[in-house]
């Protein structure tokens, strides 16, 4: 048995869902969609469970990270309740929910506090630059070490206990049994999808925008291995500079088409862009670009009179690795990964 | 009468009656029959040429009698009929013989025999057609005037139709007040109007009229007579107020009275005095005396001179060519315990609820209790699995959802929680459903067999559901208030129907003859019968039927004279003894005992009799034949169809 919640609605809307209420549960975005079936049927269910508020069954639920937002069941739906942006929109509230600090939701839905924490980031990062008398040396070799601490404290603090609380509101609450060999052979399933999409595949019409972020993930986390692994900045290897010039570059065209195609609201996918999706298309493109930029400073020897350069990207740096990773969108790439992966073993 | 010269068509009907019925053979069989003077193929006997061909052969030769042997008499009995009446002879000097659907295509698998029993079919034909005779219809005076039985919407706009189209026109109501269920409606869909601004309207139209005589608290007692010249008795109770009256002074009046009942204006949900009007500036405006509850304890009469105890019940006798019925319905009461119903206080009826709504400024309070959660159980006495309500109220729906998003525009922080049996907002009425739900109420969907249940919990109303929209999964609701949308049934006192015999069908509304060809005809001649007295209709649809109902009671009384079908029964005086059992046995009411030279025998009503043919097998002493399909007539084409 379940109550109805009908408050929940207006809390969503504030993750970016309208018009669902719309939804005379006609069942056309369920048919329309090439990845809902038959055992999981979404995105109605979801729907419907929105407009009653029941909260739990989302909470348990691994749908709306099964969805790709193709966008199809928004244009076949007769209401125009727009299911395509409720799952989105679900997803954010679901980030917002994993998250055991409770900061995800609170930028979700203030854009001034989001602003505030990205201003005060900068003032930060400025402030310490000015402290160390804008020594590249010193301030370089403090963005090499940020980079390695930020990602293992991110992982430890955040993420990792984020994905258990997801795992616990999936498998744990609900009171899945699972054999513990299962985990271990679903393993594969995780890595593959993490770096492949490859369900993302099954969308209609969607090879391209498939190929792009595929590519965009592989030079993502090509170029974060080149800098902090293989210290980019400071290498001497021409292999590695070139690496790291090409995938810096694969980093920031992909990025600024998808920057783009937000701006053009071209397709259902980018039609509409919360100030979370706008923050982490453009700063992958400012992280993707700087990195280029400072390194050929670096080589151009434009650096010693232009340090501002690197100071910009260690104040984009810092952002990305304290706001956006942790608390906001760059985390789908977890938890679309782990959703496949709890998908599978709970068979 | 045996030298009748008779005309004989055999129709081809392109090759559907010659594939299989060889015409000629047909053709060759007849010539000789006793009176046939001319027999002849054709193609096509409904064709142009032929018609033309046929009005030529019978003025040419003289003819008395024609048979037409083609399709069924549904599709060209009248097409035939006309063409003997264009050559001049009398249109009942035709009969049709049917040798397509009861020939060839029934026998299309046997050739010969279709031929033969085409063949037997002509030959009865022909043995009727040599004993008709040319019959003229009964013409009777019609009086120009229309009674309209009812004085809600549809009542009262069928009276202002029939009073433009210059016939008078006299409108019974029975309650004190005209407007019917539509003034007890506040704001209506689509039209934003209240039930009150619809009812003022047409009541403002009607006081101007002279040919409309209005008659509130009036019923009618007794009728008898037929189309043309119905002649009723109707009963009018005083209001005990004079006509001219002080209006300040009476308000001091009901204000002064000390008795205190149910108001039914407002469903039971309020109390009003005995002396009393439902809203201000209601129609007609002076209020009224209930004697029912009066104590006459006069206190009423000491503040005011215009109240009179001694007016008297009247008795109004008229004579009308028609009766036009807009008697309406009732809303269904639900049961005892029907989803908590007298049981759990906050359970209430959707007209209470509408009313409510209309009671209530700023904030919905009911019972003393702040509403915010209100729960619309749908369907409740429609669509009934067990019971007589199996039809579905059309109204209700759209009500019951414009009522929820009038209560969230009109009242802050209001939740509307729908339990429906799937939503049924036809037509324009759509457009309310999808705002409502874009205003975020919240529609759940059960079976008939899994209807929702509501239940009280200390003191706090629970409502439960299966939803089928989530899987069937169990949802609760907390509701500070349930509403019943309930749906329409016949009014409760039918009586007034009984006095005309009116045909009531299995849903217990009035029946018409055809439900989409003749929509508001009765089998009473004369009698029509609009608006949700005849099944559930919203105003739009009750004020269609009403005028098309107008249109109808005015062409039988529109020339002042009718002209009625000569085929009906007749009793032979000497044979008839009068025993009673066609009186018993007609459906129509047309037999009645009179005296004749000492004799007591059965007489027709020429005017309501219709020729079903009912009392003629009771006849013990076979009294009585059917014009045109005398017993005669039927034994020769008996012994036709079973001859050679």
């Amino acid at each position: 048995m379940a109550d109805i919640n009908p408050g929940f609605g207006k809390e969503l809307k504030k993750f970016g869902a309208f018009d669902f209420n719309a939804c005379y549960n006609c069942g056309n975005c369920t048919a329309v969609c090439s990845l809902s079936t038959e055992e999981d049927s979404f995105p109605r269910e979801m729907l419907r469970f929105s407009v009653l508020g029941l909260k739990d069954d989302i909470k348990s639920s691994l749908k709306p990270w099964l969805c790709y937002y193709c966008g199809e069941c928004s244009t076949h739906c007769p209401q125009t309740a727009n299911p395509g942006e409720l799952m989105m929109s679900l997803r954010r509230w679901l980030t917002a929910e994993y998250d055991w600090t409770k900061l995800s939701g609170l930028l979700y839905r203030s854009l001034p506090l989001t602003i505030s924490a990205f201003i005060l980031l900068a003032i930060v990062v400025l402030g310490f630059s000015i402290n160390e008398k804008f020594n590249p040396e010193t301030i370089m070799l403090f963005g090499h070490n940020f980079e390695l601490l930020a990602i293992v404290m991110v992982l430890v603090l955040i993420l990792l206990p984020n994905i258990i609380r997801m795992w616990w509101f999936i498998i744990l609450k609900p009171k899945i049994k699972i054999p513990l060999s299962k985990y271990f052979t679903g393993l594969w399933e995780l890595i593959l999808h993490m770096f492949t999409q490859k369900r993302a595949l099954d969308c209609d019409d969607n090879k391209f925008r498939w190929f792009e972020h595929f590519v965009l993930v592989l030079g993502y986390l090509g170029l974060l291995f080149t800098t902090v692994v293989l210290d980019w900045f400071s290498s001497d290897n021409l292999v590695v500079i070139v690496f790291g010039y090409l995938l810096s570059i694969v980093v920031f065209i992909v990025t600024i088409d998808f920057v783009w195609r937000r701006f053009r609201k071209s397709g259902e996918i980018s039609k509409y862009s919360r100030p979370s999706d706008w923050m982490f298309v453009i700063w992958l493109f400012l992280m993707g670009f700087s990195a280029f930029m400072v390194r050929l400073f670096i080589d151009t020897g434009l650096i010693v009179n232009n340090f501002w350069m690197y100071i910009f990207h260690l104040t984009i740096l810092v952002q990305w690795a304290l706001i956006i990773v942790p608390f906001g969108k760059w985390t789908h790439f977890l938890y679309r990964s782990f959703a496949v992966y709890f998908a599978k073993i709970k068979g | 009468m045996m030298n009748k010269k008779i005309g004989v068509y055999i129709c081809h009907c392109g090759g559907n009656i010659s594939d299989y019925v060889d015409v000629e053979k047909v053709k060759h069989s007849i010539e000789n029959e006793d009176g046939v003077f001319l027999v002849k193929t054709t193609m096509f006997a409904c064709g142009d040429a032929n018609q033309k061909e046929m009005v030529d052969d019978i003025k040419k030769n003289e003819l008395d009698g024609v048979v037409v042997a083609s399709c069924s008499p549904k599709l060209h009995l009248i097409t035939f009929r006309a063409v003997t009446e264009r050559a001049g002879l009398n249109k009942y000097n035709y009969i049709h013989a049917n040798i397509r659907e009861q020939a060839s295509w029934a026998h299309s698998d046997d050739k010969v025999g279709a031929t033969i029993t085409a063949i037997h079919l002509v030959k009865a034909a022909i043995a009727k057609v040599r004993l008709a005779k040319a019959l003229y219809p009964y013409i009777i005076t019609s009086k120009k005037a229309v009674a309209v039985i009812g004085g809600g919407v549809a009542g009262m706009r069928a009276a202002i139709e029939l009073s433009d189209m210059g016939c008078p026109v006299t409108l019974i109501e029975r309650e004190h007040f005209i407007g019917g269920r539509v003034a007890q409606w506040n704001l209506l869909f689509t039209t934003k109007e209240t039930g009150k601004d619809v009812v003022t309207k047409l009541y403002d139209n009607i006081v101007r009229r002279d040919n409309i005589t209005l008659l509130t608290g009036s019923e009618v007692v007794a009728s008898s007579g037929n189309i043309g010249a119905f002649k009723l008795k109707i009963k009018k109770t005083p209001r005990f107020i004079k006509e001219e009256c002080h209006k300040g002074k009476l308000q001091e009046a009901i204000a002064a009275c000390p008795v205190t009942v149910a108001d039914d204006f407002n469903f039971n949900i309020t109390d009003r005095k005995a002396i009393y009007h439902n809203f201000p500036s209601e129609y007609p405006q002076e209020p009224v005396i209930d004697m029912k509850n009066c104590t006459r304890c006069g206190e009423c009469e000491k503040i005011c001179e215009s109240v009179d105890f001694t007016e008297k019940e009247k008795i109004i006798d008229i004579e009308v060519g028609s009766v036009l019925m807009a008697t309406g319905f009732d809303s269904y009461t639900p049961s005892e315990g029907e989803f908590g119903y007298v049981q759990i206080e906050n359970v209430v009826t959707l007209p209470q609820f509408k009313r409510i709504i209309e009671l209530n400024d700023k904030k919905l309070i009911f019972r003393g209790k702040e509403i915010k959660n209100i729960a619309y159980i749908y369907c409740v006495g429609s669509r009934q699995i067990e019971g007589d309500n199996k039809y579905c109220s059309r109204y209700c729906c759209t009500s019951a959802i414009f009522a929820a998003i009038h209560t969230k525009s009109k009242f802050e922080n209001i939740n509307n929680y729908h339990f429906t049996r799937g939503i049924r907002t036809y037509g324009k009425q759509e457009v309310l459903y999808a705002e409502s739900l874009k205003k975020g109420d919240i529609y759940l969907q059960s079976y008939e067999d899994d209807p929702p249940v509501v239940n009280q919990v200390n003191n706090k109303i629970k409502v439960w559901i299966n939803d089928i929209l989530t899987a069937k999964r169990e949802i609760s609701v907390e509701a500070d208030l349930v509403v019943l949308v309930t749906g329409m049934v016949p009014r409760a006192d039918n009586s007034v129907a009984s006095l005309f015999k009116l045909p009531k069908g299995r849903d217990k509304f009035f029946n018409e003859i055809h439900m989409k060809l003749r929509p508001v005809e009765t089998v009473i001649d004369g009698i029509t019968i609009c608006g949700a007295c005849q099944g559930p209709k919203n105003i739009m649809e009750s004020v269609n039927s009403a005028l098309s109902a107008a249109a109808k009671s005015f062409s039988y009384v529109s020339k002042g004279e009718l002209e009625l079908e000569p085929i009906i029964a007749k009793i032979e005086k000497e044979f008839c003894t009068w025993c009673g059992a066609c009186a018993e046995a007609c459906p129509f009411d047309a037999i009645k005992l009179v005296k004749d030279e000492k004799k007591d025998i059965a007489a027709i009503n020429s005017s309501v009799c219709k020729g079903c043919g009912m009392c003629l097998p009771v006849c013990p002493a076979d009294a009585i034949d059917l014009v045109a399909y005398s017993n005669k007539e039927i034994e020769c084409m008996i012994d036709a169809l079973a001859g050679e």
